[in-house]
């Protein structure tokens, strides 16, 4: 792999993992849901999509499939623990994700041992670099339409009302706000999200085993969202990034570095030590939460600033 | 194909028994800091591979091994709350921000383990000697196990209740503000219980690890059923715990037979442990708890 083609490689993952990022951080940023099984999600559309494109059926659709069909999982795995402590569906989720990789191992699913080979949208032919440039036009296209619908629903009256649950739920509740139903709302949505990403993980890769599906995914992307700041679609975004990049950074500096342990398991350490580094000196994330914008605060943040300039 | 139901039942007891231990720990410490702590899994590795260590590279016997495992799993259990999760409480981290660390913990407790012991799985080379009483097949620590389990459950009901120490941890786990000012040093009773939990994860793992193989995923293998027994046997509750892992460990090897039968892949034990979770979700959040005096 040439070194332009590999640049074009990273910005394809770091696209596919903004869009789970920026799942989890409608999540748990502005919801304040702890879903530990984002992977089970990002599973169900990498699946969905393989299984369906095997058929025949066009490329846009199985994406689509993908996002429904997570987002209806999304919802039935949650509901046992929507009116619980976060702890409940933490729990809950992280099974989840467990069982359904079991379930796909298990069931060989496509083939020996759940491995399923998938006729990528854009043909090999011309060279790799045509290949991976049409790839991330797909994905970051898919990105922007994610972006632009957090962004959205962040600054509505919705992501409002999420917020306020992630607060205090009691006192949204008593505001009328039916906490139950947004957080089951937000989960089929994150979910959906999450399975757009596996979607597009699976026909870039082709291939997927059960095994690409370890918990490891569902942290790493926790990592992008708390390093980058919650509750903040822009953060969700560096965040994604900053991580992939680490990632390459660590797999590169493999080859040159000879170090005592093995690098592999260094970077798990470094990325644990990180994440316990930033809930304890930066719980806040790189950057702040984004702030609320409404008609009415701006008048009257305009307003305040008039009082002022007369006053001086 | 007739079932020996002796054998699956006197299996059931085994895995039980192992879920027992394994919870024990995790179910205290859940109930006396207020969150899940994953990285329970990684207590149970750390003290398989310390077992290993102790009982075949140094050649000392599974009794060593098994004392050595439990204090310095137990210590490090220790170290592991005072140097993250305390300070993270004291800066007021949410349950969420907690049960997160708890993860980023077990990666780097996972993989410093996998940085030491590289040449992993490793196998006990130690045979056990096997039993045939009436129509039960079983070997020494199978039964070893079982016994363990049953002198465990009777040492820390003594422990709670009967020791000074035992009552500062229930009266911490159900109202810390209270335990403080009645002068229990709450700090030291969370501490104390995290050195046993992380000390009882331990010697599950060095008797699930004599009995089948020593991994860097020892402990997140078992680690579902173990939540499971937690939730149904309500957070915090010791006593409905025990009753849990039974169940539970009914539950799988029944469940093994029923999938025999339906011809399923046998895979799908750990699948029965997930059900009862999410069932006990449904139907009652706080498990058995309330059939049993709070512990």
């Amino acid at each position: 792999m040439g070194p332009l083609s590999y640049i074009l490689d990273l910005l394809v993952f770091i696209g596919i993992f903004g869009i789970v990022s920026l799942s989890l951080n409608l999540e748990y940023g502005f919801a304040g849901l702890a879903n530990f099984g984002k992977v089970a999600f990002f599973l169900i559309g990498a699946y969905t999509y393989a299984l369906l494109s095997q058929i025949g059926v066009p490329f846009y659709l199985c994406l689509i499939a993908g996002a429904l069909i997570s987002a209806i999982f999304g919802l039935l795995i949650s509901l046992p623990a929507l009116r619980l402590r976060a702890d409940y569906l933490a729990i809950a989720v992280l099974a989840f994700g467990e069982i359904l990789r079991l379930v796909v191992r298990a069931e060989n699913i496509g083939g020996w041992r759940g491995m399923v080979h998938i006729s990528p949208v854009f043909s090999w032919m011309g060279s790799s670099l045509i290949y991976r440039l049409e790839n991330i036009g797909l994905v970051y296209f898919c990105l922007l339409i994610c972006f632009i619908a957090a962004q959205l629903l962040a600054n509505s009256p919705y992501g409002r009302a999420m917020r306020a649950i992630r607060e205090d739920e009691v006192a949204a509740e008593a505001l009328g706000k039916n906490r139950a139903r947004y957080k089951a709302q937000v989960l089929m949505l994150g979910s959906a999200m999450a399975g757009v990403g596996g979607g597009l993980y699976a026909q870039y890769l082709q291939c997927l085993i059960p095994g690409m599906f370890m918990p490891m995914i569902t942290f790493t992307v926790w990592i992008m969202v708390l390093l980058g700041g919650p509750a903040n679609n822009w953060g969700a975004l560096l965040g994604a990034g900053l991580v992939e990049l680490f990632d390459r950074g660590a797999n590169m500096a493999k080859d040159y570095l000879a170090l005592p342990i093995d690098p592999s398991n260094l970077q798990y350490i470094l990325f644990g030590a990180l994440i316990i580094f930033v809930l304890l000196y930066r719980p806040q994330g790189l950057l702040k939460e984004s702030p609320i914008k409404t008609k009415a605060l701006e008048a009257a943040r305009y307003a305040r600033s008039a009082i002022k300039n007369k006053g001086s | 194909m007739a079932v020996n139901w002796a054998q699956v039942l006197f299996n059931s007891v085994v895995t039980g028994s192992l879920y027992l231990i394994g919870a024990v720990g995790l179910t205290l410490t859940y109930g006396l800091s207020n969150f899940p702590n994953f990285a329970h899994a990684e207590f149970i590795t750390l003290g398989a591979f310390i077992g290993y260590f102790v009982a075949e590279q140094l050649g000392l016997g599974l009794p060593a091994a098994l004392v050595v495992a439990f204090l310095v799993t137990g210590i490090v259990g220790f170290l592991c709350y005072r140097g993250i999760f305390q300070p993270l409480a004291e800066r007021g981290a949410t349950i969420i921000h907690l049960m997160v660390a708890s993860i980023a913990l077990g990666f780097i407790l996972r993989h410093s383990i996998n940085a030491i012991w590289s040449q992993s799985p490793y196998y006990f080379t130690t045979t056990w000697p096997s039993y045939t009483i009436g129509p039960v097949v079983t070997s020494s620590l199978r039964v070893w196990l079982i016994l363990i389990a049953i002198a465990l459950a009777i040492i820390m009901h003594l422990i709670l209740v009967e020791t000074k120490i035992g009552k500062a941890i229930r009266a911490t786990s159900s109202n810390p503000e209270l335990a403080l000012a009645s002068g229990i040093n709450v700090n030291r009773v969370i501490w104390i219980t995290w050195f046993i939990g992380a000390g009882l994860a331990a010697v599950a793992g060095v008797l699930r690890g004599a009995g089948t193989l020593v991994n860097p995923m020892a402990g997140w293998d078992v680690i579902l059923p173990i939540f499971a027994v937690v939730i149904l046997g309500g957070i915090g509750n010791y006593y409905g715990s025990i009753a849990a892992a039974f169940i539970i460990g009914l539950a799988e090897n029944f469940g093994v037979v029923a999938l025999r039968a339906v011809e399923l892949p046998t895979e799908y034990r750990i699948a029965v442990a997930f059900l009862i979770l999410i069932i006990t979700l449904i139907v009652k959040p706080q498990g058995l708890a309330m059939l049993f005096r709070r512990a």
